[in-house]
């Protein structure tokens, strides 16, 4: 536990130093709501800047979870980092562990920034345990793309794992509705996705609506598909990291 | 730190690895006792890095069972007691060589201070460089310094010297005498052959994944017809030459023969007793590369195989 715990600590140093993952966690998800928190009135119930303070919130922590983990394990695998830190004493499955705890912690300096700025430049006011149900549901949402990291990072090398994780995001933050809700047919797809189950739920949250129960299924469920994904990955990969 | 009470500190049992039909180890036997410096020797894809590999639970033996310290290989390097340098082996990027060594040292049950560990490797003046930076020596190096980051009871490298110029590999290898000094098992491997030759007290000659030769460098030596034999002797049938003793490999060319064998002394003995003067003799060791070289073609050509060539 203390290894797991010694390795967290330097995966943060490292992603503390690291441009590109604070532009995505961070950067883009602020610069956005800057600009298009005052774009509507109302959507899903609640008023919009509301809305897309949980939209950015949900797309900078999801963002981090997919985006960075996939292609840096992928280039942790290629250069043989993994492999070497198999010759530690570290077990071989505190990698894996590390990578989440990782995604985690740094997911919650996103979540909280686009809060504070919903907060303060959007005027959104919520009561305190609101914020803090809607700050949870993100935040564990977010392993469910840290699992799917897991799995492409796992099994495909980086000039492949690159284009794959790009997709997987598109797919993800387009039909989740992150960028425009979907009505119609695209909205019953859009039913189906993780993101769009956690921005949902957090919305019902501050819409007063009770939240419907295949919601929370749901992300159980995705979180389930990807993290068998990602141990079938790191099993048939074994021999070869 | 002896293990000579305890049992071995490393065995093979009949350890095969086979890749469909290829054959990457096929039924390697050895042991390993505390305190010896042994060199796992062979051409490239002669199945060292395999053998390695399984030994340091990176792969599993399609058939057979490898213990260490008595334990199986996975437990065994997870309680520390083994230190790893693999050329397949990476390092964390974005970190300086600091933060790395303090990291790995940290993750050992026995952490030596990362200072001492720096000037062992000879990695102090670049500590506070980023390891994404260094040169192929520097990060060989710096992957030297994982490896002796903890205590440890057996040091493993594979082909440790591969990137190193030839002052860094004598220091490299003078740090490792200090390690070996302590009491700690090593077991390298490699194709240079004068390294086999210098550093390691036992060789294990390996080739299509089999083991070929297990002895002193001296044993392996003599082994492969180690001392060379020149003379003229002119209208010799060559039948009269190849029932001289202690004869491995003959050549002749015109008047002029050319011998490897086992036993000189015994060899030209029976040569003069058989009558013949041959003149302009000249008698030679034949260096441990030859050795091995004759040993690995000796077993290519048993095969009917094309001989791998040893770099």
């Amino acid at each position: 536990m203390r290894g797991i715990l010694l390795l967290t600590q330097a995966e943060i140093n490292r992603l503390r130093r690291n441009r590109r993952y604070l532009i995505f966690t961070i950067g883009m998800p602020v610069v956005l709501f800057l600009i298009f928190s005052k774009a509507g009135k109302t959507v899903y119930g609640i008023d919009f800047a509301a809305y897309y303070m949980i939209a950015m919130a949900t797309f900078g922590a999801f963002a981090g979870a997919l985006n960075g983990n996939a292609i840096r394990i992928s280039e942790e695998r290629k250069v043989g980092w993994i492999r070497q830190l198999r010759l530690t004493p570290l077990p071989a499955s505190a990698y894996v562990i590390t990578k989440i705890l990782t995604s985690m912690a740094t997911t919650i300096p996103s979540i909280v920034i686009v809060m504070l700025l919903g907060r303060f430049e959007g005027g959104v006011h919520l009561p305190i345990w609101q914020w803090i149900v809607i700050a949870v549901v993100i935040w564990l949402g977010s392993t469910i793309f840290a699992a799917l990291a897991v799995a492409v990072g796992y099994r495909y090398p980086p000039d492949q794992a690159q284009p794959i994780t790009l997709m997987l995001y598109l797919v993800f933050s387009i039909l989740g509705g992150i960028w425009f809700p979907f009505t119609g047919l695209m909205g019953n797809i859009s039913k189906g996705t993780p993101t769009f189950e956690a921005i949902t739920i957090a919305t019902d949250v501050i819409a007063n609506k009770s939240v419907p129960a295949y919601l929370a299924i749901g992300l159980v469920v995705w979180l389930g598909i990807f993290a068998a994904l990602a141990t079938l990955s790191v099993r048939s990969m074994a021999e070869t990291v | 730190m002896s293990h000579t009470r305890t049992g071995p500190v490393v065995s093979f049992d009949n350890v095969s690895k086979h890749y469909g039909s290829l054959k990457a180890v096929e039924r390697l036997s050895l042991e390993l006792r505390g305190g010896e410096t042994v060199a796992l020797l062979g051409p490239n894809g002669a199945g060292k890095s395999t053998s390695l590999d399984m030994l340091l639970a990176l792969r599993k033996p399609t058939s057979g069972k490898i213990r260490m310290f008595g334990n199986d290989p996975y437990h065994a390097v997870k309680s520390g007691r083994v230190g790893a340098m693999l050329q397949s082996g990476g390092l964390m990027p974005e970190v300086t060589v600091r933060e790395l060594v303090t990291l790995v040292a940290g993750l050992h049950p026995k952490p030596i201070p990362v200072d001492k560990t720096l000037r062992a490797a000879g990695i102090d003046s670049v500590a506070d460089q980023r390891v994404d930076r260094l040169s192929g020596g520097q990060t060989q190096r710096v992957r030297f310094a994982l490896a002796i980051a903890g205590e440890c009871d057996l040091i493993v490298l594979d082909e440790p010297t591969t990137a190193m110029d030839v002052e860094t590999r004598q220091r490299f290898w003078a740090s490792m005498k200090e390690e070996v000094a302590e009491g700690k098992t090593l077991l390298f491997a490699t194709h240079y052959l004068e390294e086999a030759d210098q550093a390691a007290d036992r060789i294990l000659v390996i080739n299509r994944g089999r083991l070929l030769a297990d002895g002193t460098p001296e044993e392996i030596k003599k082994r492969a017809g180690a001392k060379r034999m020149s003379f003229r002797l002119p209208h010799v049938p060559e039948q009269a030459l190849l029932g001289l003793p202690g004869l491995v490999s003959l050549e002749t060319r015109h008047d002029l023969v050319h011998i490897q064998t086992s036993d000189s002394d015994a060899t030209l003995y029976a040569l003069l007793d058989a009558g013949h003067r041959p003149s302009e003799i000249e008698v030679g060791s034949l260096g441990l590369e030859q050795a091995f070289l004759a040993i690995t073609a000796e077993d290519d050509r048993a095969n009917g195989a094309e001989p791998v060539p040893a770099r």
